[in-house]
């Protein structure tokens, strides 16, 4: 970084958070580009500090919106303005949505994202990417949004990623002690607060922007961006990842141009390719992360000559927006890729051969089909939202009772208590799902079960325990060979911590052999004692039982007896037991199977489809 | 210990028998101005501590039962409507507000059986605890005590979202005296009730000034942290992780509480002991932070692994 007002910014990042290159880099590069950012990562690893850090040292105009789940839209954008005129011979009321401290910041920081309700978020996010609000063009460069990791155990609804991609720099930070970096947190616990160096002004930083977006592209670049974004796509599969043209064709130039300016360089090279990975955190599988170091340079790399572009126009989309860059000249006219060659380069992806390997999704992806029926069989238990005080806000409902007018809509409130409006105000109605029944998993663990076929078990379990958890469901967890072994929290076997199973799945041991009654016997030992109709025990295994009653008669008759579903999972390359088959055609469970494939997939099917 | 803090001590130890760990805890919380949770079973004197601490301490206090339907007006104060014509006079600008009150007033809360409250209305609660700030103004809050009955999934509650936990530096398991089988002390406390001396005690009244607990906590800077203490703070992270199989998933050691404010702790222990130097001994602070942070079958070995790292 030759310019002394970036090691400026760098120097003030360097004093608010101890490491975290990479976050640093990403808020760096989303600055220079005017485009948003994403951080996810672990409470207290230095996200919101960052930011923070970043809008004081820019010298930029800034507000902060703290997210909760409560947030409504009108609370996120600004506030309700009610316009009333007199009208002979009445009033005419207007409502109107005059946007809030957001409407002149520069850098907007939007703290735990993650938190707010997908409904209110959607319009501030949409205002957020037009950077426009009611026809007017709005100061904003930059918004910096911080979000938790998705959890299982808390309510917030999951981000949708088409709500992610209007952050061009998506970045995952962990923790130093989580990341087992003691060094770095052993130097932490040594450092001296320094004064932070001056902010910059605003010019100084509007200068660095059009500087940045000066910068010519070579051909060269652009080529290597196109074929990395082809490589991603073949990584990740086409359907987990969210490549989009908005993301790689609009913003990934100004990322390349801001990270060409951060290294001191005159033009975007291909080397400038490697700024790709601050883009991808939520926009490919998470499995993906480790190889994307070696296919960007793989990418930067390959065949210069085969890949040499033609120069574009600039496509109308760019151009607009970089004209409302205060003062920007504008690069350039060749400088952005043209929207048409990344479409048609799209087409031919079959053909580029699939890089490293992309296995361990592809068995996570053949347990996907096993979940989803899952999922089917569960939802017939329908799971409903119930009303729920603490529930989140979904839709609008009549008031009542008096003190609901907290919740209420406030013009209404309003009109209400000036008796103008008869029947009471709009409340908000507050929802939440109901807990969904209870889910017992049965893992075999008998000697046979060895190295893949554990790690499919696992990937089974862990697939379960997320679709439980989306349900909020209870689970119980079970590994059994010649004995069960039940795995309680707190002596509680139906439980609902979620994070406690998935780190139970992650274990591999396969030592003696297999009973089936035994943990049956437990499963529904437990389950007699549970209330609710949504009861379903998951059985996975992959050979004959050889000790116990083979034909587990008795937990037969007392599953059709509780009307607990029990599916049954086959794994391994051998007959299944007709008496997994038994089970769950009595009981109304799903049977499945899992065996080995060509090139050493799993296929996971129903075994009803094969018969 | 200091004088202030003595007294205060004495007054805990006058009205609840028992909980050593619990009564320093709170005084250590009160030092560095950290939040602290405290998870018992019902009855096992929580609330009643954290309490005498906070009215002993002389400091504005605010209580708050919290409850299934707990919004977050209840906590911060009234919601009001205001309304001011539009500049143009052609309409006028209706504006929901907080008039400020609760824990943005106070300078200690007690906030009980905090995980009756729904999940989220505490994120924001616990965001204004660990920011000290609502909105943009500041407030003047030290400490809040939260108390909870450990979890049990029959009831109708949530557990607390772990990124809210991390907001408690100080984390304690509470037991009854007769629960954890100290005799000795049941009986004690036994003896007071049957004798009705306790009915007589007079409410706890102000015995630390504000200005002394300022000054003790100016005084946290400039305690000494030696570079072995740090290499042991940093060891038993790094053993946590490696031996006892502590990750993100697992466990929330994350880097605001065991690098930050771990220091701060350490710090406050050996002001609290009337030293200006962390020993090791202090060390033993840790085990009040990991409780809630790491799996139940680790926090049973980790005094243990303490007393390794610090032999």
């Amino acid at each position: 970084m030759a310019i002394p007002e970036l090691e400026r910014l760098r120097a003030a990042l360097d004093l608010a958070v101890h490491g975290q290159d990479d976050a640093k880099l990403g808020l760096l590069l989303a600055l220079l580009a005017r485009e948003h950012a994403y951080l996810e990562g672990p409470p207290g690893c230095g996200k919101s500090a960052l930011a923070r850090a970043l809008a004081s040292a820019s010298g930029a105009r800034r507000a902060e919106l703290a997210f909760h789940r409560d947030a409504s839209a009108a609370e996120l954008l600004g506030e309700v303005h009610l316009r009333r005129e007199s009208r002979a011979p009445g009033e005419r009321i207007a409502i109107e949505l005059a946007l809030g401290p957001s409407a002149s910041a520069e850098l907007l920081l939007l703290d735990d994202l993650s938190r707010a309700p997908g409904e209110a978020l959607g319009s501030l996010l949409r205002v957020l990417a037009e950077r426009r609000f009611a026809g007017r063009a709005l100061p904003l460069e930059t918004a910096i949004a911080t979000a938790g990791p998705p959890d299982l155990e808390s309510y917030a609804d999951p981000l949708e990623p088409t709500q992610l991609d209007r952050f061009a720099i998506q970045l995952r930070m962990r923790g130093l002690v989580g990341a087992r970096r003691f060094a770095l947190a052993r130097a932490l616990l040594d450092r001296e607060l320094e004064a932070s160096p001056p902010p910059l002004d605003t010019e100084m930083r509007h200068s660095l922007q059009r500087r940045a977006a000066a910068l010519p592209i070579e051909p060269a670049a652009r080529a290597a961006l196109l074929r990395a974004v082809e490589r991603l796509a073949v990584a990740a599969g086409s359907e987990t990842a969210l490549l989009s043209d908005r993301a790689f064709a609009r913003a990934a130039p100004a990322v390349l141009r801001a990270h060409a300016l951060l290294r001191g360089g005159e033009r975007v090279t291909p080397e400038d390719v490697r700024a790709l990975r601050f883009m991808l955190a939520r926009r490919v599988p998470e499995a993906l992360e480790p190889e994307i170091p070696a296919l960007l340079e793989d990418a930067i790399r390959a065949d210069p000559e085969a890949d040499r572009g033609a120069p574009g126009t600039r496509p109308a989309a760019a151009a607009d927006r970089t004209g409302n860059a205060p003062g920007a000249g504008g690069g350039p006219p060749s400088a952005t890729i043209p929207v048409e060659s990344l479409e048609a380069r799209n087409t031919s992806l079959a053909s580029v051969p699939p890089v490293a390997s992309a296995r361990g999704d592809d068995d996570a992806a053949g347990v996907e089909s096993l979940t989803r029926a899952l999922a089917g069989r569960l939802e017939r238990g329908a799971v409903e939202r119930g009303d729920d005080a603490g529930g989140s806000p979904r839709s609008f409902r009549r008031m009542r009772r008096l003190d609901e007018i907290l919740d209420a809509d406030p013009v209404e409130a309003l009109l209400l208590l000036e008796g103008r409006q008869p029947g009471g105000a709009r409340v908000y109605r507050r929802e939440r799902r109901n807990a969904g029944g209870a889910i017992a998993l049965l893992r075999d663990v008998s000697a046979s079960m060895e190295g893949r076929l554990a790690r499919w078990a696992g990937q089974v379990v862990a697939g379960l325990v997320r679709v439980g958890a989306r349900r909020r469901m209870r689970l119980g967890y079970i590994e059994f060979n010649h004995e069960s072994e039940r795995f309680a929290s707190g002596g509680v076997f139906f439980h609902r911590r979620y994070r406690r199973v998935l780190a139970l799945a992650q274990r591999r041991r396969a030592e003696g052999r297999t009973n089936y009654e035994a943990p049956l016997r437990t499963a529904l030992g437990e389950l007699r004692s549970t209330a609710g109709r949504e009861r379903h025990i998951v059985l996975l295994s992959d050979g004959v039982p050889v000790l116990g009653d083979p034909t587990v008669r008795n937990e037969r008759a007392l599953a059709r007896r509780l009307r607990v579903k029990v599916h049954t999972v086959f794994l391994g390359s051998g007959e299944c037991p007709a008496v997994l088959d038994e089970i769950s055609r009595e009981t109304d469970g799903l049977r499945f199977e899992a065996r080995p494939g060509p090139g050493g997939r799993v296929t996971l099917r129903e075994r009803d489809e094969r018969r | 210990m200091k004088h202030g803090l003595s007294r205060l001590r004495e007054l805990l130890d006058r009205h609840v028998i028992g909980h050593d760990d619990a009564k320093q805890a709170l005084l250590l919380a009160l030092v560095c101005r950290e939040h602290i949770y405290l998870e018992g079973p019902p009855g096992s004197a929580k609330t009643r501590m954290a309490e005498i601490a906070a009215r002993g301490a002389s400091l504005g206090f605010f209580f708050y039962q919290m409850h299934r339907d707990t919004r977050l007006s209840e906590l911060v104060g009234d919601v009001v409507l205001e309304r001011r014509p539009l500049a143009d006079a052609a309409g006028e600008r209706i504006h929901q507000a907080i008039e400020p009150g609760g824990i943005l007033t106070a300078d200690i809360c007690v906030l009980d059986d905090i995980s009756r409250a729904p999940g989220e209305a505490l994120n924001v609660l616990l965001r204004v605890l660990n920011e000290r700030k609502f909105g943009e103004r500041p407030i003047p809050l030290l400490t809040a005590i939260a108390t909870s009955n450990p979890l049990r999934d029959e009831y109708y509650n949530e557990p607390l979202d772990p990124a809210n936990l991390d907001r408690f530096a100080l984390q304690l398991r509470v037991s009854g005296l007769i629960q954890s089988g100290d005799r000795a002390q049941a009986r004690e406390l036994v003896d007071r009730f049957a004798d009705g001396s306790v009915l007589e005690q007079p409410e706890p009244e102000p015995v630390l000034a504000r200005a002394e607990l300022d000054r003790l906590h100016a005084e946290l800077a400039r305690v000494e942290v030696p570079a072995l203490e740090k290499d042991r703070l940093v060891e038993f992270l790094r053993r946590l992780v490696v031996d006892y199989d502590c990750n993100e998933t697992n466990s929330l050691l994350t880097d605001r509480s065991f690098l930050v404010k771990a220091v701060k702790l350490l710090r406050g222990r050996a002001l609290l002991a009337g030293r200006a130097r962390v020993e090791r001994g202090d060390l033993a602070v840790l085990s009040q932070m990991t409780t809630f942070r790491v799996p139940e079958e680790v926090q049973a070995k980790v005094p243990e692994l303490i007393g390794e790292i610090t032999a």
